[in-house]
């Protein structure tokens, strides 16, 4: 039963998703909003958690799938999951020529470069305003005739589940490993054999198309698209959920998405939210680094594994399993 | 000497920094089966000319060939895949990863390469290195002459035709640098090929079969080491005039 984590996740899911069909039009929303966030967490962790690369452009690569597959489905009349894959192949594509121009940047001056880089999308869309409306928003075709907000539902657990799958098959490879050691250390890591430009610019790429495919669902799930999907607002967001659930593991930055968006729900009534959430990510970066979440998933992986671990010789850290 | 029958060989190398010239028209090869000991005083170049040889720097003029095979420009992980390894002065080893994967990462760069046989190689190199019961532990808990062993460790993984170890033996406590010596040593007998760079003469003259002795970016001898030892010019560079 050494998997057995495998399976209570499985059962979990397949009682979230018989759950859902009781869940108000209201809880629905937060929960598709929490698994837009989810999939745009995981491909961040990619991205600064496992390859090391601090982007703050991943909003507006949300922002580009969007835009694309709106503009595409409403231009030219093609499908909308067309669209939304052209959406996904031109952030991947852009995504790869930005980590291209990155090779060289690392830590504060990735961020500032991705940072500009974001903000020239950001007033791109708000100033094109002919072709997207500008800030009074683009009308965009809907998903789904329906007026439930369940199909909706259903699609977004899918995305994230493939995303998981696709994401979780690279991290667990050879890739996998090349990225943690271009995060560790480029120059060792090109010692060893590892093609450090290729990796680091197919993170970029890879992270930058998830990213498109999430901000593709939103915008054919919300209606009205703004560019304030690509403001540094939502790119802190974004940060703040994989940090507090940590940032070296698909699903605790996943969780963190997911507990981040329920609490900010529950503490509605507040307007001391945000000054919470501040506090919250405070005791994060000094007690638990690797997020709130990454020690209760190191356990619950252990689920059914009946082997003892063997004590880690004094002033020795031992190195938790990752997915 | 020619690039025939070489590993490696460095013409004319020049590299330099600002107004610095770190190594100054080098001349440097490396025959099959040797074992070099790269020595100087501090500044003399040595690690630069590592770099150069194994693809972290581009010199600004010279050649360098592997196995007759002009590589000026190739990038490091190039000369990697070549079968060039090698260490760095201060141990550089994927802090947050485990020491058994340490390991898998350059035997996974490798075509062809399966994760369930690079495993097994990776398990026979840490017994060799006695490192096999800390495989799951993160490589930064480990201590620094583990460190240094956990490196060469990973340059084996390559299967390289030559390694460049830059200072093995510094700031170790002296039952590992006797383990680290003895490794070398079980190493080059089992036919590989290595250049090592370290202060350590002591350690250096138990190993080196050549010796090559950089000063100011020039070399200014190459030889046997009884030879190089009584060389004045060396002597000379040692005392600092």
């Amino acid at each position: 039963m050494r998997r057995l984590h495998v399976y209570v996740l499985l059962v979990a899911a397949v009682a979230a998703l018989v759950y859902a069909r009781g869940l108000n039009s209201y809880w629905l929303h937060v929960a598709i909003i929490a698994m837009f966030y989810a999939i745009l967490t995981a491909s961040w962790s990619l991205l600064a958690g496992y390859t090391g690369l601090f982007s703050l452009g991943h909003m507006a690569f949300a922002s580009i799938g969007g835009y694309a597959s709106a503009l595409l489905v409403l231009g030219t009349g093609i499908p909308i999951p067309l669209g939304m894959a052209a959406g996904v192949a031109l952030c991947f594509a852009v995504g790869g020529v930005i980590g291209w121009v990155c090779l060289r940047m690392s830590g504060p001056y990735l961020a500032i470069f991705t940072l500009a880089f974001s903000e020239i999308v950001r007033i791109t869309f708000s100033t094109e305003d002919q072709v997207t409306a500008g800030m009074a928003g683009l009308h965009t075709t809907p998903l789904f005739e329906s007026v439930s907000r369940l199909p909706y539902f259903y699609t977004a657990f899918g995305l994230l589940a493939a995303s998981l799958a696709v994401l979780g098959i690279m991290v667990h490879s050879r890739w996998g490993l090349f990225f943690r050691a271009i995060r560790e250390d480029e120059q060792a890591a090109a010692a060893c054999g590892v093609r450090v430009a290729h990796f680091r610019i197919l993170a970029f790429a890879v992270a930058s198309g998830f990213a498109g495919l999430a901000g593709g669902f939103y915008a054919h799930y919300i209606g009205v698209l703004t560019p304030s999907l690509g403001s540094l607002d939502l790119m802190a967001i974004v940060v703040v959920m994989t940090v507090i659930g940590g940032m070296e593991a698909l699903p605790t930055a996943v969780g963190g998405a997911l507990a981040v968006e329920a609490l900010l729900e529950y503490l509605r009534f507040t307007q001391w939210r945000w000054v919470l959430f501040g506090l919250l990510l405070l005791v994060t970066m000094r007690f638990a680094r690797n997020g709130l979440l990454t020690p209760v998933w190191q356990q619950f992986i252990r689920l059914g594994d009946m082997r003892p671990t063997p004590p880690a010789p004094r002033g020795v850290e031992r190195e938790g399993s990752r997915v | 000497m020619s690039p025939e029958g070489m590993i490696v060989h460095g013409e004319t190398l020049q590299k330099r920094f600002g107004g610095i010239t770190a190594v100054d028209a080098v001349d440097f090869s490396v025959a099959e089966g040797d074992l070099i000991g790269l020595i100087g005083p501090n500044g003399s170049g040595k690690t630069t000319l590592i770099n150069l040889l194994t693809g972290h720097l581009l010199p600004d003029t010279g050649e360098i060939f592997l196995r007759g095979r002009r590589v000026n420009g190739l990038a490091a992980h190039g000369f990697a895949a070549l079968g060039v390894a090698r260490t760095f002065q201060l141990s550089q080893l994927f802090g947050r990863m485990t020491v058994l994967e340490n390991m898998l990462v350059p035997g996974l760069t490798r075509p062809r390469s399966t994760r369930t046989g690079v495993a097994r190689r990776a398990r026979t190199y840490l017994e060799f290195l006695n490192l096999a019961h800390l495989q799951d532990l993160s490589a930064r808990s480990l201590s620094g002459g583990q460190q240094k062993l956990l490196e060469l460790g990973r340059a084996l993984m390559l299967e390289p035709a030559i390694l460049f170890l830059d200072e093995p033996f510094a700031g170790i406590h002296p039952h590992l640098r006797d383990d680290l010596i003895q490794r070398i040593q079980d190493l080059h007998r089992s036919g590989r090929t290595f250049v090592v760079v370290d202060h350590d003469m002591e350690s250096i003259l138990k190993i080196a079969r050549r010796l090559v002795v950089l000063a100011r970016g020039q070399k200014i001898a190459d030889g046997l080491p009884a030879a190089v030892r009584s060389d004045q010019t060396v002597l000379a560079a040692y005392s600092g005039l």
